[in-house]
């Protein structure tokens, strides 16, 4: 643990931005079992966040309601959501005994990647809650289907202790009824404000199969994807009634979403600082957990002064305009933050990125299941960049956008910085801009605004917020 | 030539669309509407039927092995003598991943019995634990039997760019033709073929999705169901700045992908020379170094951000 310390020290002295993984990987390398005496040592256990889309923004909300309600959250870095970034936040914790200092207020609340679910579990022994917030295809080139993630946690979900509350999606038919045979408690989140629905399918959806029988789904009313009021047309499975309800919704800020909600002993109207329906849902689950644990009512207005965190809506003030950094990693994740952004139906300025590493999760075959169809017009003379520049460029000339010819704006600007300014600079005075993209991109997007002390550095901004 | 029409069936929209495949019926629409054909789309799931004098051109896409038990059954009973007949008669056909698997005679799942095919291409396809070469390093280590990567085939005198990702091998009995020949990447079974033609049905392993950045083939099947319908077509040719664009990048991804393995074989063939010749110290270090290498990639790998923001701009340019 001294050694990570150490190490730690050094990559952030360096400016080194993979400063949230190399201290833990140093440690675990030294001592295997290091990881799960810390968190042994968290008094009030921990809750686990785990899901597709949204582990994180549930994680800050969660980590607000707590604080507000007296609690000291250990919470692990943004994205560091595997072994090795949860070893550097307890490292980053711990003293130079090797010890977390004495603090009986102090609850884990780790964002876990999905894939590394059952990697985190045999750490933390015994989680007081598991939420899971959806199952989404999501880079298929690493782990393939949703029924591959949706087996991996059933199987860990089995061994479970007996009382570690199970806190679900109740909207989605793959979460919902997860591990059939724990008989954890379970507490059910959902939707329930009929103005949101979409009708009876939505065409990003990958159309789940009934999780006990395989059989179709039928959808009395869809919120997003494959969210919404499901049963099973030939067994008669349903969804269940959720516990914490979201009752009425205003979805059509572009900045934040009024949300009426309701848990078993309130009704609470909040402002949430964040567009979308997938944020309403992201607020849901926090809200359920912090009602399972028991955390006072008075504490829950906490949510709406969420922090947005990096690419998260990150805003940043270039030039007298608002530039605001949103993360689109897979289908779902791309067109519910474009919906989010374009809720109020008014054409706005955006920066649209696709990229990948070099060598390293290459298929973008999931653009073609954003519905950017439904979305032609509203993002006039869009700028597109990343390595895939070009395949995006097709796909929205595929989905009806004016892309070809002199009029249609497009511009492929493949350099993520010179995109940015060109984007920028095209966007009216004192107007906001958006970047939407997957991360590739808006790494180096951020890292020109914090050269230029637009925004600051990520892991300064995690020193002042964590330890 | 006006008044054109064609019907497209698209089977299992719901079940069998894993990698982006609606992208291939997007473009077939989008093709035909920039050239005035209008285009009936008929969408069949589980229990419905294919009558074949009503399919101008079959679309299937890629499923996992859950999506492929799920359909194969129905594909044999229920649609099979349909496609079959169709294609008889003229139909052209576009079967991608697990459809082009489910299109052969049978196919081997990695659990589970042995799923019976269409029928419509002699081949097959088994699970083969492929000894992998080392560009394909976006491989989770719990599948490393998938061959994942960048894959480039010459079809008649075109490149054909797409993205393979796949855990089987299909093999071609002696009456399929190949749809092509692999110029980078793996194909069927890492023989040099990839895909299978027979008249106008097409099956491959080309995703991406694989139309849109081919529209040569998008056109060749376009043509076959006009021609089908109508007895000839004509297809004025389309603008497709935008389409080889993104065809120039692919083919660039290959080739850097295809360096890649180059470097890994050239480094992994000195440091065996290196311990053969020097004696155990030396294939000590070779060793060590090797492993420096593979612990530097697992670092790299171990957390979905960027290990170090210089190494991984070069992807931008």
């Amino acid at each position: 643990v001294s050694a990570g310390k150490a190490v730690r020290r050094g990559t952030r002295r360096l400016g080194n931005p993979n400063g949230t993984t190399v201290p833990g990987i140093v440690t675990l390398a030294i001592d295997r079992g290091a990881l799960a005496g810390l968190l042994a040592e968290i008094p009030r256990g921990a809750v686990l966040v785990t899901g597709s889309n949204g582990k994180g923004t549930t994680c800050r909300m969660l980590a607000q309601v707590m604080r507000a309600a007296g609690l000291h959250p250990v919470v692990s870095s943004e994205g560091a959501n595997q072994c090795a970034g949860l070893a550097t936040t307890m490292v980053a914790r711990a003293a130079l005994t090797g010890h977390l200092p004495p603090d009986s207020l102090a609850i884990g609340l780790f964002e876990v990647d999905e894939g590394s679910f059952p990697e985190v579990l045999r750490q933390v022994s015994q989680p007081k809650a598991v939420i899971v917030t959806n199952i989404f295809r999501d880079q298929l080139d690493r782990y393939l289907e949703p029924a591959y993630i949706k087996a991996l946690l059933e199987q860990v979900m089995q061994t479970l202790p007996a009382d570690t509350a199970l806190i679900l999606n109740a909207d989605d038919p793959r979460v919902a009824f997860v591990a059939p045979e724990a008989n954890n408690p379970r507490l059910y989140f959902g939707i329930e404000d009929p103005a949101l629905c979409r009708g009876e399918t939505d065409p990003t959806s990958d159309f789940p199969r009934c999780p006990r029988c395989d059989g179709e789904l039928t959808y009395t009313c869809v919120y997003y994807a494959h969210l919404g009021h499901w049963a099973c047309s030939k067994c008669g499975l349903a969804r269940p009634q959720p516990q914490v309800r979201l009752t009425k919704a205003d979805l059509t800020g572009a900045y934040s979403t009024r949300l009426l909600v309701a848990t078993p002993t309130a009704e609470t109207t909040l402002e949430i600082p964040l567009p979308g329906l997938y944020n309403a849902y992201n607020a849901l689950a926090a809200l359920a957990a912090a009602s399972q644990c028991q955390l006072t009512e008075r504490a829950l207005p906490a949510i709406e002064r969420t922090p947005t965190a990096f690419f998260r809506m990150e805003k940043a003030r270039v030039a007298g305009h608002d530039v605001y950094l949103a993360l689109a990693k897979n289908a779902n994740g791309y067109t519910e933050v474009l919906r989010a952004v374009l809720g109020d139906r008014q054409p706005k300025k955006m920066l649209l990125g696709l990229g990948d590493y070099p060598g390293k999760q290459p298929d973008t075959s999931w653009i073609w299941d954003v519905d950017f169809a439904s979305l032609t017009g509203l993002i006039p003379a869009p700028v597109v960049s990343g390595n895939r520049a070009a395949d995006l460029a097709v796909r929205l000339k595929y989905a009806g956008w004016a892309c070809s010819g002199e009029d249609s704006g497009l511009t492929i600007e493949p350099d993520p910085v010179r995109a940015f300014q060109t984007a920028l600079a095209r966007t009216p005075a004192a107007q906001p801009m958006w970047v939407v993209s997957t991360s590739v991109v808006l790494w180096e997007v951020r890292r020109w605004l914090a050269h230029h002390g637009y925004v600051q550095e990520l892991w300064r901004e995690q020193a002042g917020a964590g330890t | 030539m006006t008044g054109l029409r064609i019907t497209v069936c698209c089977l299992y929209p719901d079940i069998m669309s894993t990698y982006g495949d609606r992208g291939n019926l997007e473009t077939v629409l989008r093709r035909c509407e920039w050239r005035d054909i209008a285009v009936d789309v008929t969408e069949l799931r589980l229990g419905d039927r294919l009558a074949p004098g009503a399919a101008d051109l079959i679309l299937i896409g890629g499923g996992g092995e859950s999506q492929q038990q799920l359909v194969a059954p129905d594909l044999c009973k229920v649609k099979g003598e349909g496609i079959r007949e169709a294609v008889a008669r003229g139909a052209a056909a576009l079967a991608v991943g697990g459809g082009y698997e489910l299109f052969g005679r049978f196919c081997q799942p990695e659990r589970g019995a042995e799923l019976r095919g269409v029928g419509l291409f002699d081949a097959w396809t088994i699970r083969q634990n492929a000894v992998l070469s080392g560009h394909y390093d976006t491989i989770s280590d719990a599948h490393v039997d998938r061959v994942v990567g960048e894959l480039v085939v010459r079809w008649r005198d075109a490149l054909l760019v797409g993205f393979e990702n796949h855990g089987g091998g299909t093999y071609l009995g002696a009456a399929a033709h190949p749809l092509g020949q692999v110029v980078s990447g793996h194909g069927n079974n890492g023989d040099g073929t990839e895909g299978v033609i027979l008249g106008s049905a097409v099956g491959t392993n080309l995703r991406g999705p694989c139309l849109p950045k081919n529209p040569a083939l998008a056109d060749f099947l376009i043509g076959a169901a006009v021609i089908r319908r109508h007895g000839a077509a004509d297809l004025p040719p389309l603008a497709d700045d935008l389409e080889e664009g993104a065809r120039a990048a692919a083919m660039r991804r290959a080739l850097e992908a295809a360096a890649r393995t180059a470097r890994a074989k050239r480094r992994l063939s000195a440091f065996a020379r290196a311990g053969l010749s020097r004696g155990r110290h030396a294939r000590t270090r070779a060793v060590r170094a090797a492993l420096h290498v593979s612990a530097r990639r697992r670092l790299a790998g171990s957390e979905n951000r960027p290990s170090s923001a210089k190494a991984r701009s070069g992807g931008s340019r």
